[in-house]
């Protein structure tokens, strides 16, 4: 019995994950929205001969930050940059493994990654790093915050490679294409188009 | 090792891996291979520094700006005061097209937004008017490369923080050539539709009263473009800082037009984000990439093969040209310049070319792969935009737009000044 409960298990997280990415991707695009005020506060104060400052260092965290966050999101959309050349030719079945062979990939460029990042965080928290700048804000704080998305990343990718592993042996070709086939350039094309639609139609009514 | 290096990334590319992960585990497999000394443990220093980057701020800005205007409102009424102005032409509507996407190009960084807001208010215009249909697709999508050239746009910040040169100055460098882009565009519509006088579609109408009436349909995208632009070039702030006004700006005029909800600010959020985690995924593996080869050597092992052929600058660029027409037949354009800039701008700057120069015969480039088949997104947003017709129609009409890019690319070689003009006369 087990090897049936243990997609609906992994769907139900799959859920879960997914909620939480997109909060994270939330979350992201509120620190860019309060980024661009900030900006903009310090660029009219300075032409007033008021110089606050820091606008471009809390930005730059709030960048770092916002991009590893949003990472998650991104990935489990597929709206990864594949080339297709070859793979829109091949059989299902085979596109399938190379699908399932792109998540070992990137998941194994994201552990590294983040593995060595958070090397630069610990380093930063031992040796109480503070940044160059007026604020010597304690860089452990953004760095901690930035390696968190990347922690995030790379355990969303754990759950989909399970997931697609399990799909791949039990000959489930579609839920892979599902999990992580290559969104093609005409669907990639048709959502953009449907968008275009949508912004302009809803502006008649 | 040139040679490995090129065997795994093609066939990593080629099993179509994702084109970030492709780069990061080029760089890991290097690594070993051919160097004495740990480098990967460098990727996290280096990833946090690429990332905490000011200047690339302007990239989820820039996006979220154009996501915004998308969404502002203004688009149909643009449109429409650009046909009172324009359709009196040869070619009439398709004008109004190509104005529609230069205006609007002005105030975002992204072509295929820009194809898929003309193209959805314009598409119905063809059987209205009975115009070639073809042609007019073409238009479309051609129009819609603009967005990349002229500034602000996201292409030229990221080929600024790669060859380290300055944004302002290729902003300003794009301005002439992109206008005078659009300029040859309808120069090509207005030649189609003397020798084919039926491809014109029949006369619209307008008196002055219209048109002067309309103006102020142009308002807002016009002030969106001197907020961002004209804040750079009057030194209050540097482009990331016009980003930030520039989306500042795009939100009241959302609020303005009673467009400013939480869903439609959550929609442009999402697109952002999304956007802006894949272009930094890929930006941060090029990076970690580019340490790894030349700390090996790689990069200068090909520099200096490439220039051991002794080939005259002019016939270097050929190559290039030709090279990027080919790759942007596999390759989305935006990672396409992340992962060849860092090797070709060295080669090119080693020939006595001009930074700023390379930048815009790049972007050029880049759009001809938009409207080239068989990966050119624009051909396939103006497609999808259609209720009926074989995609081909799509791909003939683009075809004149393409040469003219070629005329455009001419020019710029003989005439270096048309981009360089601006920003020594600024600079």
């Amino acid at each position: 019995m087990v090897p049936a409960t243990r997609p609906f298990f992994l769907s139900g997280l799959n859920r879960t994950a997914e909620r939480l990415s997109r909060w994270a991707v939330y979350f992201g695009g509120a620190l860019t929205i309060a980024s661009v005020l900030v900006i903009c506060f310090d660029v009219i104060v300075r032409k007033f001969g008021f110089s606050v400052g820091g606008s471009d260092e809390l930005s730059s965290y709030a960048f770092a930050i916002s991009t590893s966050w949003s990472l998650a999101f991104a990935t489990i959309q597929r709206a990864n940059v594949r080339v297709d050349v070859l793979y829109q030719y091949l059989p299902v079945r085979v596109s399938a493994v190379l699908d399932w062979l792109s998540i070992v990939a990137l998941g194994a460029f994201m552990v590294v990654l983040t593995f060595y990042a958070y090397d630069v965080v610990a380093t930063s928290w031992a040796q109480n790093s503070t940044a160059n700048s007026l604020l010597a804000t304690p860089l452990y704080i953004p760095q901690g915050l930035w390696l968190l998305g990347l922690v995030w990343m790379c355990l969303v990718l754990t759950l989909m490679l399970l997931r697609a592993s399990v799909a791949l042996v039990t000959g489930r070709i579609d839920e892979v294409k599902a999990i992580a086939g290559v969104r093609s350039t005409q669907e990639e094309a048709a959502e953009e188009a449907a968008a275009g639609e949508r912004l302009v139609r809803g502006q008649a009514v | 090792m040139i040679a490995t290096a090129l065997v795994v990334l093609l066939v990593l590319v080629g099993l179509s891996i994702p084109v970030g992960a492709a780069l990061g585990v080029l760089g890991l497999i290097l690594d070993p291979l051919y160097s004495m000394l740990p480098l990967t443990r460098a990727i996290g220093e280096l990833a946090w520094s690429t990332n905490n980057e000011f200047l690339l701020v302007a990239v989820p800005l820039f996006i979220l700006l154009g996501e915004v205007l998308l969404r502002a409102g203004f688009a149909e009424r643009m449109y429409s005061a650009m046909s009172l102005w324009l359709s009196w032409l040869p070619g009439g509507l398709m004008h109004a097209n190509i104005g529609a996407s230069t205006l609007f190009s002005a105030t975002s960084g992204s072509s295929v937004a820009t194809a898929a807001t003309v193209g959805t208010v314009a598409i119905p215009q063809i059987k209205r008017y009975g115009y070639n249909e073809p042609l007019f697709l073409g238009s479309l999508a051609a129009g819609g490369t603009l967005g990349i050239l002229i500034p602000p746009s996201i292409n030229l910040v990221i080929y600024g923080v790669l060859t380290n040169s300055s944004v302002p100055k290729l902003y300003l460098a794009g301005i002439i050539p992109g206008f005078l882009l659009a300029a040859l565009f309808m120069l090509v519509i207005i030649i189609s539709c003397i020798v084919k006088p039926s491809w014109s579609g029949h006369k619209i109408h307008a008196t002055w009263g219209e048109r002067f009436h309309s103006l102020i349909h142009l308002a807002p995208p016009l002030g969106i473009f001197f907020l961002v632009v004209g804040s750079i070039y009057a030194g209050l702030a540097t482009p990331t800082e016009a980003a930030a006004l520039g989306v500042l700006g795009a939100l009241i005029l959302a609020a303005w037009f009673r467009r400013l909800t939480f869903s439609m600010l959550r929609e442009a959020i999402e697109g952002t984000m999304k956007a802006t985690a894949m272009i930094m995924l890929i930006v941060i593996a090029a990076a970690f990439l580019n340490f790894i080869m030349s700390a090996t050597g790689l990069t200068d092992a090909i520099t200096s093969s490439i220039t051991g052929l002794g080939l005259s600058p002019g016939w270097m660029l050929l190559i290039i040209i030709i090279f990027y027409l080919v790759l942007g037949c596999f390759m989305e354009t935006l990672s396409m310049m992340i992962t060849t800039i860092p090797i070709v701008a060295p080669i090119m700057l080693a020939l006595g070319y001009d930074p700023i120069w390379l930048g815009i015969i790049i972007i050029i480039l880049v759009e001809a792969a938009l409207i080239t088949p068989p990966v050119g997104l624009n051909l396939f947003v103006v497609q999808s935009l259609r209720t009926s017709g074989s995609m081909g129609a799509v791909i003939i009409g683009a075809l004149p737009f393409v040469a003219s890019m070629f005329v455009l690319l001419a020019l710029l070689a003989f005439f270096p000044g048309l981009a360089l003009w601006l920003p020594t006369l600024f600079g």
